[in-house]
């Protein structure tokens, strides 16, 4: 299984939730954006950010398949195990 | 024979589940006691000589060494070559089981009958509609009978004007529609008497076939693609979330296919109902497109060939409703959701004038000559009270309602009332919510089910401005207003995903499952118990049928109920409603 495999069969997007010890809503809001840029995601944004006591609750998403786009798991239509 | 061993200190409820799944199978079962050592667990089973050993783990401390351990003894002793040996439990992984050598592995939320059917040799049931299922009718058992006969006589009265007045008119919609129609019966494309009646935009498209900006045309591949997709079918693998509720979600993400993959993502989450959003500027611009068209943005495009193409996605099961209440094709999506097979829509003359940007006028002529279509498809409609959202009061929205519910039932047609569970602007500023979420939405069924016969809708989606941009309190909050319709005895419901209060991108998948899932546990939490109101929601009541009656009153003082619209009388600008403007002008009399 390998990487390329596996983004091709997310349906549309992916989300990473984590808690930061961080400073600032603002701070966590950054650090997961790099953290999506980071591992070669550049359709990044931060879906939700809640700050409290020593850090950051946050759900960062990069969308891999837009609607309009040409998507890599049609492919698996015809007889994979997608969709 | 069919050995069962719990493979830990304590935990063998799973087991005995499944025991008793076999049993009932006709199995025969033996349950070892927990905490057996490997050894031990050999031992019987060269004395049992089973069929199958069922092995669970609970425990992550050490799972992978005892499994491995107790696979050797096995081996060693020659039991794998005449027993299959599955393991399963909340430590336990399919790929553990395949690295370590067993037949079969069961993660954390097997059921006992997914267990049962392997052993037997049958697919699991998750994957053939373990619940079969049929469309239901909201409408079935209802009346349309106007319990409060004032409001009922005042309802009827508006309607009849209404009714007499849209009768004279005519609009550039509703001869599309009959083209449409004609088009749609023969099997062709329209023409130049259509294209007349047509903005620039939707010409230029069927003259040089280029579609509008940020749509394009799918290819024969991806055409080819969808319809295999759409032909996929994946039964129902959750139960229905709430008895007798019928579920409904949103789909729109501006492309057939992401549509079809999200519908049948909910669908397997647990919804039963879906509801078709088109684009904005869909509303705006007169005449409809045709094609394969996928949209960039918000909002699948309207077109026969993507209707029907979603269409032959859905499970046969699944009720499909199709919206044609805002905007200046509303007779026409009438029109070819019936010919797609749709089995819903949604009108509300007053909705899409004053929260839709449609001209009251236009909207009446289009919204009456909608429902006379409903009514030649049976295809039942709700009447959706959205207006709310700008700042109307819920009784002047319902007033409208009721008006348009009439209506309905005197050109044939089958409404559906539609009350929005929500924190409108009319409950933030009067406080109504200051305790909780429950008292005036409940007032809002209370006292709709007191005036007229007719089957509650509440939507759409419910829960709007209480939900959050973080997944939890969202998919929480969705879930709670969902059992609320429940309780109250609604026919059915229309959720939001956990992405509703998010507006960076489209809803995700994932978002749509948050809030299935939520919808389902706290459905299951409730069970059949029921709720407590506060006297707060009667004093909502009363204020709700106040205004519906004062309402309903001064609209009758107007020239007309177009007039009234236009007046504020169902909404006025000092509350945050205004007429809209798109399309006025364009109503000719006959």
């Amino acid at each position: 299984m390998t990487l390329s495999h596996a983004l091709s069969r997310v349906l549309d997007a992916i989300d990473i939730e984590t808690f930061f010890l961080c400073g600032s809503a603002d701070e966590a809001r950054k650090m997961a954006l790099s953290l999506l840029l980071g591992l070669g995601f550049s359709d990044a944004d931060v879906v939700s950010v809640e700050m409290n006591g020593p850090g950051a609750r946050v759900r960062a998403r990069t969308y891999v398949h837009r609607p309009g786009a040409r998507y890599a798991w049609l492919a698996g239509t015809d007889g994979g195990d997608v969709a | 024979m069919i050995l069962l061993v719990p493979l830990d200190p304590v935990h063998d409820v799973g087991l005995k589940m499944i025991k008793r799944a076999l049993e009932e199978a006709g199995h025969d079962t033996v349950l070892l006691p927990p905490d057996m050592t490997p050894s031990e667990i050999i031992a019987r089973a060269e004395k049992i000589r089973p069929s199958h050993i069922l092995v669970s783990r609970t425990l992550g401390y050490q799972a992978e060494e005892v499994l491995a351990r107790l696979a050797d003894l096995a081996d060693a002793a020659g039991i794998r070559e005449r027993t299959r040996m599955i393991i399963g439990g909340m430590a336990v992984r399919p790929e553990l089981a395949q690295e370590l050598g067993f037949d079969a592995g069961f993660g954390p939320g097997t059921s006992p009958s997914e267990v049962v059917a392997f052993i037997e040799g049958r697919p699991a049931p998750s994957e053939q509609c373990e619940e079969v299922r049929s469309k239901k009718d909201l409408t079935a058992g209802y009346t349309y009978r106007f319990k409060d006969e004032s409001v009922g006589k005042l309802a009827e009265e508006l309607a009849d004007e209404l009714l007499l007045w849209a009768g004279e008119r005519t609009s550039p919609a509703v001869e599309r529609a009959e083209i449409r129609h004609a088009a749609l019966m023969e099997g062709r494309s329209v023409g130049e008497d259509y294209l007349a009646l047509c903005d620039e935009v939707v010409r230029a498209a069927y003259r040089t076939g280029t579609p509008p900006k940020k749509t394009r045309h799918l290819t024969s591949d991806e055409q080819r693609h969808l319809r295999t997709l759409g032909k996929r079918q994946y039964g129902a693998s959750r139960p229905r979330s709430h008895a007798g509720l019928v579920l409904f979600v949103q789909y729109g993400t501006g492309c057939p296919f992401m549509d079809v993959a999200h519908i049948k993502a909910a669908v397997a989450w647990g919804a039963d109902g879906v509801v078709h959003f088109d684009p904005s500027w869909g509303a705006r611009t007169e005449g409809l497109l045709e094609g394969w068209l996928t949209h960039e943005e918000d909002g699948s495009v309207i077109t026969p060939e993507n209707l029907r193409a979603i269409r032959e996605g859905l499970e046969p099961w699944v009720l499909w409703q199709v919206r044609a209440h805002r905007g200046l094709n509303t007779p026409e999506t009438v029109v070819l959701a019936g010919h797609s097979g749709a089995d819903l829509t949604k009108i509300n003359i007053a909705y899409g004038s004053l929260g839709g940007g449609t001209d009251p006028e236009r909207l009446a002529v289009d919204g009456v000559a909608a429902m006379r279509w409903a009514a030649r498809f049976s295809m039942p409609f709700d009447i959706v009270t959205n207006e709310e959202l700008s700042g109307v009061p819920a009784g002047k929205a319902f007033a409208s309602m009721l008006v348009m519910a009439a209506l309905a039932k005197k050109v044939g047609a089958r409404p559906i009332l539609q009350p929005l569970f929500c924190k409108s602007p009319e409950v933030m500023i009067g406080g109504y919510m200051s305790d909780n979420y429950v008292d005036f939405n409940a007032a809002k069924v209370l006292v709709l089910r007191d005036i007229l016969d007719a089957p509650v809708w509440p939507g759409a989606p419910v829960g709007f401005l209480t939900q959050t941009e973080d997944r939890v309190q969202s998919s929480l909050t969705t879930g709670l207003h969902a059992c609320l319709a429940g309780f109250l005895g609604a026919d059915a419901v229309t959720i939001a995903s956990s992405d509703e209060a998010y507006s960076g991108g489209p809803i995700t998948a994932a978002a749509r499952t948050d809030t299935l899932t939520a919808v389902q546990a706290a459905a299951r939490f409730f069970g059949r118990c029921a709720i407590t109101l506060t006297a707060e929601a009667e004093r909502f009541r009363r204020l709700i049928y106040a205004q519906i009656c004062d309402a309903l009153t001064e609209a009758q003082k107007a020239p007309s109920f177009v007039q009234a619209i236009y007046d504020g009388v169902f909404g006025s600008r000092e509350d945050g409603a205004h007429p809209g403007r798109n399309g006025r002008g364009t109503v000719r009399m006959k």
